[in-house]
């Protein structure tokens, strides 16, 4: 990304990094071209060696069915620990090639998918206390689908496959294999290692730790090299689960860039998709555009073409409404986050006893959430008047928005207090350096405002790549 | 981000919270007695309480309330930042919402002190001061946190210097919750080490924040950035 060494480094840097991008498609590409041949192989072979533990495994990557029944949940919780306590307590690795390439990407989501779906259901099942006999199986059975258990899986495949110490020797330029281990060296473990990374990425996020979520990621570094680039569903599942993380955090700048990135490559790729891998792609497409939404009303930036006229398209009118501020957009900020988060959990058994005590923890985030969109709805006013002017009495400022003087004073302290933001450079995901956001600076003498406007020179160049590269194509 | 990884922080608690032993139920004591140490000392670790409100959300049996309130409280000490409201997250719904007929002491603890945190975000520091008088409740809440009142007025202050060049000595009465003008004097002269002019105008130096400078932002265009295009060229014409 030397190109962008140039720019003004204090201020927030477009970060359209076409080079990788580009690779990433080719390799898609290519992989998508290449999976037909692989899947007819993987079949042959299969049929081959239709023994007991191979068909163990495809299972435990296939989706259970939606309206499977209680038993069958618990079957299936299950049938995961004895697979996963097969793979790491037999005496010494276990000798199994996983059955494709996206296989222990697909066993990691399933399970991570399933115990998401049982806490939400029987959370639901509490909460509206009208089956009695499902509530009494699972007061019974406080432990299946346990949020310690399931930790306890990823952070074990982790830990056997040495992945850390992979990444790590890989970052250096260094052999992983060196340092894979006995486990590690063999692609089972390496494989699902690596996903249980992105797995606690996610139930983290689940849980609502948005920092520890991140801080998970520390060992991937997250660019075309990275092993879940060549799994779409898992590049795809990354990035959205890292901008919301960071987009809670406060992080809008750093949050439209992963959305960015990742809305960018799926258009890049659409045209090569397979279909029934497209259509589950669709939803979590639109659930990111809500948070650029949502993020851009933070942070106004300028996005990237393809993907400010996809949000035109999709949520146009809330996105002005946003905009706009004030007690008027608050209903739209919750729309699109109701339709974007993840569906959060509580990590104990619910109350069977109260059900009124278990408030959806989808309600307690969005009410955190909500209060921090309240302290800046008025920013959008506040700016839009500020422009007007290089200097402005205060008391004359009140009268035209209407407001007391003090409460005036508390709001150009907000906005002046929010342009402040943290923004990554390298390293971890948390790190960062503290950035000027706005366009727009102000300060105060005594009930004198002085504003000042960076002036935005024009800028050029990318305009000029892409329409050249359009003209080339 | 404010108070996340303090140079205080020993050993020990980096070991816990960067490795497995942050899900070992056991280490809630310890990490229980490292807040102790932040309340009396004065410094804030957030990433170190967040595990310790984390070991709380996966077992419920050991919540101590008094903890839960102080970590808010030293998060809130943190302001203007994320920090109050990632520790909210952790917090069960329960424990953050008093429902109409199930409102418990830690619901209501946290629901006020929601509120106090919010005053402090959104800048409503008059605001802020009377409601900590309001009530005999806020003076518990605070009571183990060493030099509360201290920490937010040295904040307010310096939140200020960030947009204020000059400040009437009247409004920062208000602000920083003192109780005459010759208090504030006092405060501005001997802790920010601000000047007091004619007719009771604070004089706050100049700093990055508080100038408002014009600049002007340029595209810097190099070679580099044709790069792609040059090459495709270059192949295209071999």
């Amino acid at each position: 990304m030397s190109y962008q060494t140039g720019m003004a480094p204090a201020r927030a840097v477009e970060d359209d990094s076409d080079v990788e991008e580009e690779a990433l498609v080719a390799d898609y590409k290519e992989q998508v071209q290449y999976g037909g041949g692989m899947e007819d192989l993987d079949q042959a072979s299969l049929a081959q060696q239709a023994d007991d533990i191979q068909s163990r495994l495809v299972q435990a990557a296939q989706p259970l069915d939606f309206q499977a029944t209680l038993e069958a949940k618990f079957q299936s919780y299950d049938n995961y620990c004895a697979l996963f306590h097969y793979i790491l307590n037999s005496e010494g690795p276990v000798d199994l090639e996983p059955p494709s390439y996206y296989w222990a990407w697909d066993v990691i989501d399933e399970f991570i998918y399933q115990f998401n779906t049982f806490c939400s259901y029987r959370a639901r099942i509490a909460r509206q206390a009208n089956n009695e006999e499902e509530a009494q199986i699972l007061r019974d059975n406080p432990n299946t689908w346990g949020c310690y258990s399931v930790l306890n899986v990823l952070y074990s495949l982790i830990q056997k496959s040495q992945i850390t110490e992979q990444l790590g020797a890989m970052r250096r330029n260094e052999d992983p294999m060196a340092v894979a281990g006995p486990y590690g060296s063999k692609n089972l473990y390496r494989m699902l290692g690596y996903f249980s990374i992105i797995g606690l990425l996610r139930v983290h996020t689940l849980l609502g730790d948005f920092s520890l979520a991140l801080k998970t990621l520390d060992d991937i570094e997250l660019n075309k090299k990275a092993m879940f680039a060549r799994v779409m569903a898992a590049h795809f599942t990354t990035y959205y689960y890292v901008g919301f993380s960071y987009m809670m955090m406060r992080r809008y700048a750093d949050a439209i860039r992963m959305f960015s990135h990742i809305l960018i490559y799926v258009s890049r790729t659409k045209n090569f998709q397979k279909n029934t891998q497209y259509d589950s792609i669709t939803k979590k497409n639109d659930q990111m555009l809500a948070l650029i939404a949502i993020c851009v009303a933070f942070h106004p930036t300028r996005l990237d073409d393809t993907i400010h006229t996809a949000l035109r398209e999709k949520y146009g009118d809330q996105l002005l409404k946003l905009q706009r501020g004030g007690p008027e957009s608050l209903p739209v900020f919750e729309e699109l986050f109701r339709i974007a988060c993840p569906k959060f959990i509580s990590p104990v058994p619910p109350d069977f006893e109260k059900p009124e005590a278990n408030i959806d923890p989808v309600e307690h985030h969005l009410a955190v959430f909500m209060e921090e969109v309240k302290t800046n709805m008025w920013s959008p006013t506040l700016k839009s008047f500020l422009r007007l002017y290089t200097t402005m009495d205060l008391k004359k400022l009140a009268g035209f928005v209407d407001v007391k003087p003090e409460e005036l004073r508390s709001w150009l302290l907000v906005n002046k207090q929010r342009t402040k933001q943290l923004r990554w450079t390298d390293n971890g995901l948390l790190e960062g350096e503290l950035i000027n956001i706005s366009d727009l600076d102000y300060a105060l003498q005594g009930d004198l405002i002085h504003i000042s406007e960076a002036k935005m020179g024009r800028k050029l160049v990318d305009w000029y790549l892409r329409n050249l590269s359009r003209t080339y194509a | 981000m404010n108070g996340e990884d303090p140079q205080e922080r020993p050993e020990q608690i980096r070991n816990i919270i960067n490795g497995l032993e942050r899900y070992n139920p056991q280490a809630a004591e310890v990490l229980e007695a490292y807040l102790q140490q932040q309340c009396e000392d004065k410094f804030c670790d957030s990433n170190a309480n967040r595990a310790l409100l984390k070991l709380y959300q996966l077992n419920p049996d050991r919540i101590k309330d008094e903890v839960i309130t102080n970590i808010l409280v030293k998060a809130m000490t943190q302001f203007p930042s994320p920090q109050f409201d990632l520790a909210l997250h952790l917090l069960s719904p329960s424990h953050s919402n008093p429902g109409p007929n199930s409102a418990s002491d830690l619901s209501e603890a946290v629901s006020k002190l929601r509120a106090l945190n919010l005053q402090l975000e959104r800048a409503e520091y008059a605001r802020f001061w009377a409601t900590l008088d309001s009530d005999d409740i806020y003076a518990d809440l605070t009571t183990d946190i060493a030099g509360f009142d201290e920490m937010i007025r040295v904040r307010i202050a310096q939140l200020l210097s960030q947009a204020y060049r000059e400040v009437q000595t009247s409004v920062l009465e208000g602000w920083l919750g003192l109780d005459s003008e010759a208090e504030v004097t006092k405060f501005v002269l001997e802790t920010c080490g601000w000047k007091v002019g004619d007719e009771g105008v604070v004089q706050i130096p100049k700093n990055a924040d508080n100038e408002a400078k014009k600049t002007e932002i340029r595209e810097d265009v190099t070679v580099d950035m044709f790069s792609r295009v040059i090459k495709r060229s270059w192949e295209d014409s071999a």
